[in-house]
């Protein structure tokens, strides 16, 4: 408790800030000790966090083709 | 041969312009002084990919000829300069700051050097950069076939990436002004820790032909320069259609200071959360102070909220997709694990499973995006926040070791990016004896605007003339 109350005392808005992303980002993409692994992961997270967005079935794709 | 004092090497381009113009100096004693130097302390700071000193002399030699003979040619004539290393000049290996590509040569010179040497201007060598500008999400300061870039304010310290040597180069005085490119940060970061001005145009301003692609939808070239007015100058020569580069826009810029708003007609949205909270604790001071600054220049500070996506998300995807189409026979050869990070070496190979659902949903927000940002911008003519939230990171510092901290105009490098916006960094003060920097972003076109609003702050603060 006292530990706890220490830590507390010495977190920062900031750093709490960094902690709650960091969290966050865990809870999105788990973090492997392998880097392929977690790149994978990071693309798959991405994916997962597009998928919730939602856009009106008449929006197209924002790049340009000059025939 | 004129006397050359060391603060010739922090002289802006106007001022250089002025000494030629005058005969206080012809533009071969000016190019051989910076090449010189360029060769001597470009090492030292990790910059320097490729020294041009007997093509650049000659040039010069030209360009007194044609002084001598009255082919007058603006304000860049005799001017020396840099490149990033990821601009093709013919005949000269173009290594991409990869080891992969170490003895890449090609026949042809990019658009942006031949529209520089049409003015005068003097290529004196080609500049470091992280390994094929850090598509794949590298990791560390050393990603790089030339070595971590070194902070010439503090050489413990990164001088920010990808275009590291073009910052670098005009910070320590190697160059008046440098190219780079910037895909998503490239040139807001390093001339925010290096302490100098860097422009990111709008896309499509610029030609990309000559150009190492890593995302044909998001990359775009732009110049570092000590201050706004410097940046104008070059972005006039650089920018204009080129048939070459398929994004080209197909449009001009005329840098025309003359015709600039007056600064309290502009309304310049912020998020005063930028420089108190989300900056670190060492530079609050200096953010303060600069936000203190740009209210003197007359412009009303409106707070502002970002349109809410998932920038970071969209951006990684297209980002991704578009470098594995491009580096695909470089992945599939196994030549990437050639690369100097594990985690750019790790990401280029996952990026080639990106569906292209994935793909085609970040484009269509894409679309979502601009929308928002047309809107902001029809309430607001800029956004200022800060180059980046503090002075530059430790060398050995991973990159993610401090994330960002949400609120405010977090995202709003990928957010500018991605609408294709121009932005322009400048010095704004010191943090641990470190620069510091401010950043607005406007609607696309709108560079003169950006500019009048650097020129402002430059005009009544010294930050940029400021050197290590």
């Amino acid at each position: 408790m006292k530990n706890a109350s220490a830590t507390a005392g010495a977190l920062t808005r900031r750093k709490l800030a960094a902690l709650l992303v960091s969290s966050t980002a865990l809870a999105q993409a788990p973090v492997s000790a392998d880097p392929l692994q977690a790149a994978k992961d990071r693309i798959k997270a991405n994916g997962d966090a597009l998928a919730k967005e939602q856009v009106p079935m008449a929006t197209e794709p924002a790049f340009q083709f000059k025939a | 041969m004129a006397e050359l004092g060391p603060e010739i090497f922090f002289a802006t381009i106007v001022q250089l312009n002025a000494k030629i113009a005058a005969k206080e100096i012809s533009a071969e004693e000016l190019v051989r002084a910076f090449a010189n130097r360029l060769q001597q302390l470009g090492p030292r700071y990790n910059a320097l990919a490729l020294p041009l000193p007997e093509q650049a002399i000659r040039a010069a030699k030209a360009v007194d000829q044609d002084i001598k003979r009255g082919r007058l040619r603006g304000p860049l004539q005799g001017i020396p300069y840099g490149v990033k290393d990821l601009l093709s000049f013919a005949g000269q290996i173009t290594t991409w700051g990869a080891k992969p590509y170490a003895a890449q040569v090609f026949d042809y010179n990019a658009t942006v050097i031949d529209k520089l040497a049409s003015v005068g201007a003097v290529l004196t060598g080609k500049l470091s950069m992280v390994e094929l500008a850090g598509g794949g999400g590298y990791r560390l300061p050393s990603a790089s076939l030339f070595g971590p870039g070194l902070n010439p304010w503090d050489q413990t310290r990164w001088s920010g990436g990808s275009s590291s040597g073009s910052a670098t180069a005009v910070a320590a005085g190697l160059a008046p002004f440098a190219l780079g490119s910037e895909t998503s940060g490239s040139i807001l970061t390093p001339a925010s820790y290096c302490g100098v001005t860097g422009l990111r145009p709008t896309y499509g301003l610029v030609s990309r032909h000559g150009a190492m692609a890593l995302s044909w939808t998001l990359d775009k070239i732009g110049p570092f320069a000590h201050t706004a007015e410097d940046c104008g100058i070059v972005l006039q020569t650089i920018a204009g259609s080129d048939s070459k580069d398929p994004g080209s826009a197909g449009k001009s810029f005329y840098y025309s200071p003359q015709y600039a708003r007056p600064m309290k007609d502009l309304k310049i949205g912020y998020a005063p959360i930028d420089f108190t909270d989300r900056a670190d604790a060492s530079a609050r001071p200096a953010f303060a102070a600069a936000l203190a600054a740009l209210k003197e220049t007359g412009v009303q500070l409106i707070e502002t909220k970002l349109p809410q996506f998932p920038y970071g998300p969209i951006l990684s995807t297209i980002l991704n997709a578009e470098q594995a189409s491009i580096f695909e026979p470089l992945i599939v050869s196994g030549q990437v694990n050639e690369l100097a990070d594990p985690a750019q070496i790790a990401g280029l190979k996952a990026s080639l499973e990106v569906a292209a659902k994935d793909y085609l949903k970040a484009m269509r927000l894409r679309r979502l995006i601009k929308e928002a940002y047309a809107t902001l911008f029809a309430e607001v003519d800029a956004l200022v926040t800060t180059g980046r939230n503090g002075p530059a990171t430790p060398i050995n510092q991973p990159l993610d070791a401090v994330p960002a901290a949400p609120g405010g105009f977090n995202g709003i490098i990928q957010a500018g990016n991605l609408a294709g916006l121009p932005a322009l960094a400048f010095p704004c003060g010191f943090a641990e004896k470190l620069p510091v920097a401010l950043q607005v972003v406007g609607p696309p076109w709108s560079e003169n605007v950006l500019l009048a609003i650097g020129r402002a702050f430059q005009s009544g603060t010294d930050w940029h003339k400021r050197h290590p």
